[in-house]
């Protein structure tokens, strides 16, 4: 039996423009499994970034459950939330979202500082990260002398650096073009392979594919 | 952690060169203001502090009633500083003291020194510290002098060996040196350059010996556990006891007012230099609270750039708390590069602001208070102007700010708009102030004086002056350079004798009215332009004015209707009023001055004036009326003044409340201005879209500009609504310090808005033109 990781129930999203209450997700139920790799589908605006962001923590769901590996989140404080998404999530984003000021080497370590990781361990952490990845002969640049398929390298570098369970990513290679798409989309599936859980937003098909399970969202639903 | 924000924040810093520059020089120019006003304060206020004794000292002053009026007076009769001493059990130390100018020669060597006959204990009350000699031994002979160290070595090049040689003074009399003391700071209220015993100036002057005669600097030494209020009191007594009068109230001034807190009143302490240094601890604050509204104001206004930051640090892990820590730990190091530019700038202009002040302030970076002062600056500055920028910034939600929304920038906005409004609000109110200010001392300057200060030389009159007076005159005339020469027993700028005791033909409390007396020759008149009202002058031949007495307007009003000629004026002897003079200025130059009683009498005279002829270039003029001085009073050198210098001198404390609201307004506008500038090209930045837009759609350079500058200049009208009744307020205050005073006029608004405008129209319009003539093909097409 494998541990469930994600566990949403009747989990609706909705906000309030002007007079208009908007629902952006309504009643979504999904229990995500350790070592799935799911792939989430549907046109803009049905709600693919929304719940990555409910998932990760980032923004809330205004009604129902979600539970993380047992943790009811939907009744935690902020604090204890973040405390849980900094512990078992990353994220890699559409624009990367490196942090311009800081090095390849810098922009890695920025997680393990949140997480108050010693030096000495943080140096070997992303020492091994850099080579596993091979750009260590990049650590010094910043992210601008850096192509786009090398920045998102550097932001999934950064997301696993943290030893997280699950990796949210959203639009991962909607900035890159398809070498550098299939390149980013081989790694998920080898870091999924070694047992990371992954949920993906994409708009491509192919991208899609490398999932273990395609969840397709229409006007923030699952269809 | 702290090392990865400080490499960021230097990042940060290059990457951004003009921002960090305009924030970096405008915290600077704050900081090396306030430095300046807090040495100058720092200097003011340790007045005197280098005495030991800070809660025993005091100098004894009088209150005395004319006309239902108190005045304060620092003189005192001789004989008191003895009485307190032996009568009052709370005084352990009194010393009756007589400044003087004593004119040392040593060889060729001939200086000037102001110092002070004095008794024994004066000594002791000041703990003056002997390099030679000793105080008990100082003054056993009375024909001895003590002086300091650097009259010493003025003297004879050196300050060692030269206890027990023979000083000559004022070129007749010997005095035995008996001690050298170490110099005096610059920071002392009574300073002196020697001592010498009382007994060798009260020798020959019965009056040293009366209680009738108010003559003396009184200062006395109180036991630590003396009551003050008993010692005051029975100070006030024995004074009143001895001379009978009433009317005298004497008082025990502290050392530590000394200097600070003595202006009095109708017999209050009105405060004093205190005054000044709070205004200007205040405005020092207030330049670096502009300074700090400019640095929150760049760091807010930069904040979209930092939004992406902010939320990729939050989807990392980072609480709101470890944000705050990183912005203001950057502001810290911003304040601290600005405080090191402050270092460098007051370097380099501390010897000017020291030539402005006219005093001798040292940075002194070794005080250890001076770094903590720095130091506690520059992190006082840093957190104080990193803290909004940090709960602003921290404050974005990473969803919105990934996303690429644009952050809603609500009360950023208005607390940004206020901030600018702020600044030039204290701008405005700086910049009427500094008008102001400049015509109340122009007002005075321009004040008509009852004589002529211009082409008017005055010199001390030193030893033959007077025997020589006729040959001098003559000599002086014969040169061509001189027109005149009048003699007077006092300076013309300052009061002089005076008393209470006389009668006149219809006066009325006559003994309630303090009445300045001038021993003059006949030619004062002519040569200092006292315009004569009716009757006639001196006559050159004094035996023919020995009952004759000249005196001015309001003197002649208190004699009643009709003219005062012929009536009778009654001193020690009946003197007919001969002429009467134009009221002329005198002491304080804001208030009237009392009434003048002339006498034809100039053998105590002290001081000799020449009216110059303007035709002749002022070096010849001085070189002809030195070689006559030379020829007849050769052994002392030649010291003279110009009337009209020494009346701006008087003026010195107004002007510089001139000078520095000169530079703080300055200051003020320019670092608003950095403020204004920055937040221009901002705006400039995040509407480069709209204008690329407006553009392409037909609107013309002209119309952005007026589009971009439209905003900034209404926060500057709402300013100057704020800052003109602020600015009224404040100076209708501070001219309610003088008697002799401008009227506030409305122009003076109108031109401070305008220049506030014209400064504000300058700053922006340079960013909002150079958006307006962007290609809007390089904007558009970045989005």
């Amino acid at each position: 039996m494998k541990t469930i990781l994600v566990s949403l129930n009747e989990a609706t999203r909705t906000v309030n423009s002007g007079r208009h209450k908007i629902t952006l997700l309504d009643n979504i139920n999904l229990n995500v499994e350790e070592g799935e790799f799911i792939s989430l589908m549907g046109p803009s605006g049905s709600g693919k970034s929304t719940l990555l962001n409910c998932i990760g923590m980032l923004d809330n769901f205004t009604d129902g459950g979600y539970t993380f590996l047992g943790q009811p989140v939907h009744r935690m404080k902020e604090k204890n939330r973040s405390k849980l998404y900094k512990e078992y999530i990353g994220f890699v984003f559409q624009a990367y979202h490196l942090i311009d000021e800081l090095t390849v080497y810098e922009n890695i370590e920025t997680p393990l500082l949140y997480k108050n990781v010693k030096s000495s361990e943080r140096k070997a952490m992303v020492a091994d990260m850099l080579d596993r990845f091979n750009i260590v002969g990049k650590k010094d640049l910043f992210p601008i002398q850096l192509s786009g398929g090398q920045q998102q390298l550097v932001g999934i570098a950064r997301a696993l650096i943290g030893q997280p369970k699950l990796i949210l990513a959203d639009e991962p290679t909607g900035n890159l073009n398809s070498k550098q798409s299939e390149e980013i989309m081989e790694l998920f599936a080898q870091l999924n392979k070694e047992g990371v859980t992954i949920i993906q937003a994409t708009h491509s098909e192919s991208n899609a594919a490398y999932g273990s399970r395609i969840i397709n969202l229409l006007d923030g639903k699952i269809v | 952690m702290i090392l990865n924000y400080i490499k960021i924040a230097f990042r940060t810093l290059r990457k951004n060169k003009g921002y960090s520059f305009l924030n970096i020089f405008g915290l600077a120019i704050g900081i090396t203001c306030a430095s300046l006003i807090f040495l100058w304060v720092e200097d003011e206020l340790s007045f005197d502090s280098n005495f030991p004794k800070q809660d025993q000292v005091y100098f004894v002053s009088t209150h005395q009633e004319y006309e239902g009026e108190w005045r304060t007076f620092g003189s005192t009769p001789g004989p008191l500083a003895e009485a307190m001493k032996a009568e009052i059990p709370g005084v352990v130390r009194a010393s009756k003291t007589r400044g003087l100018d004593l004119l040392f020669s040593v060889g060729d060597n001939v200086v000037n020194r102001f110092g002070r006959y004095v008794d024994n204990d004066f000594l002791d009350i000041f703990s003056l510290t002997f390099i030679e000699g000793n105080s008990a031994e100082a003054f056993k002979n009375p024909e001895s002098i003590v002086i300091t160290q650097a009259t010493a070595e003025q003297l004879y090049g050196e300050h060692e060996k030269v206890v027990g040689k023979i000083l000559k003074v004022n070129s007749t009399d010997n005095y035995l040196i008996s001690g050298v003391i170490e110099n005096l700071p610059n920071n002392v209220s009574y300073p002196f350059a020697w001592l010498a015993p009382f007994e060798r100036y009260g020798r020959d002057k019965e009056f040293t010996r009366e209680y009738g005669s108010f003559f003396a600097d009184t200062f006395a030494e109180l036991s630590p556990d003396a009551d003050f209020e008993a010692v005051d009191a029975q100070v006030r007594n024995l004074l009143q006891e001895q001379t009978g009068d009433a009317d005298s109230k004497a008082f025990l001034h502290s050392i530590k007012d000394w200097h600070l807190r003595a202006d009095f009143e109708n017999g209050e302490q009105v405060g004093g230099r205190i005054d000044s240094v709070k205004l200007f601890t205040v405005i020092a604050l207030i330049i670096l609270l502009i300074a700090c509204i400019n640095f929150m104001n760049l760091s807010t206004a930069r904040s979209e750039k930092r939004a992406n930051e902010v939320g990729v640090r939050k989807a990392m892990g980072s609480g709101r708390a470890r944000l705050m820590i990183q912005f203001i730990s950057e502001a810290l190091i911003l304040a601290f590069i600005a405080t090191l530019v402050s270092v460098i700038l007051l370097l380099v202009l501390l010897p000017q602001f020291n030539l402005l002040i006219e005093k001798d302030l040292v940075l002194g970076l070794s005080k250890p208070s001076h770094i903590l002062f720095l130091l506690g600056i520059a992190i006082i500055c840093g957190v104080f102007a990193g803290l909004y920028p940090a709960f602003y910034l921290s404050s974005f939600k990473p969803v919105e700010v990934l996303k690429g929304l644009k952050v809603t920038q609500g009360s950023a906005t208005f607390i940004r708009k206020g901030l600018v409004v702020g600044q030039f609000t204290i701008s405005i109110v700086f910049i009427v102030s500094t008008i102001l200010v400049y015509q109340q001392i122009q007002h005075v300057k321009n004040r008509d004086l009852g004589y002529s200060k211009d082409q008017l030389i005055s010199m001390k009159v030193t030893g033959a002056m007077i025997e020589k007076f006729s040959v001098i005159k003559q000599d002086l005339k014969n040169t061509g350079a001189i027109s005149n020469v009048g003699l007077s027993n006092s300076n013309i700028l300052n009061g002089g004798n005076n008393g209470s005791n006389l009668t006149w033909t219809g006066g009325v409390d006559t003994e309630d009215i303090l009445i300045s007396f001038r021993l003059v020759n006949a030619e004062f008149f002519e040569t200092t332009g006292m315009e004569l009202k009716e009757g006639h002058g001196f006559s050159e031949n004094r035996a023919k004015d020995s009952a004759s007495v000249l005196i001015t307007e309001s003197f002649a009003k208190l004699m009643g209707k009709g003219s005062a000629i012929g009536k009778k004026v009654t001193l020690d002897d009946t003197y007919t009023v001969v002429g009467v003079v134009k009221d002329f200025l005198y002491g304080d130059m804001y208030g009237a001055s009392d009434p003048v009683l002339f006498l034809n009498y100039h053998d105590e005279a002290s001081f000799m004036y020449l009216k110059t002829n303007s035709e002749i270039p002022t070096n010849d003029m001085l070189a002809k009326v030195e070689a006559v001085m030379k020829t007849h009073n050769p052994a002392f050198p030649f010291e003279y003044s110009f009337l009209d210098e020494t009346f701006n001198a008087k003026f010195k404390s107004e002007q510089l409340v001139e000078k520095l609201s000169q530079l703080f307004a300055l200051l003020a506008i320019l670092i608003s201005c950095l403020g204004l500038f920055g937040l221009a090209a901002y705006t400039a930045e995040q509407r480069s879209k709209e204008i690329g837009v407006r553009k392409v759609l037909g609107a013309s350079v002209s119309g952005i500009v007026k589009l971009l500058s439209k905003d900034f200049l209404k926060l500057v009208g709402i300013s100057i609504v704020i800052a003109i009744p602020m600015a009224w307020y404040a100076m209708e205050n501070w001219l309610q310090n003088y008697a002799y005073r401008i009227e506030i006029n409305g122009w003076i608004f109108v031109i401070a808005g305008v220049v506030a405008i014209i400064i504000a129209m300058v700053t922006v319009s340079f960013q909002a033109i150079r958006a307006a003539i962007a290609n809007p093909v390089d904007s558009l097409k970045t989005e």
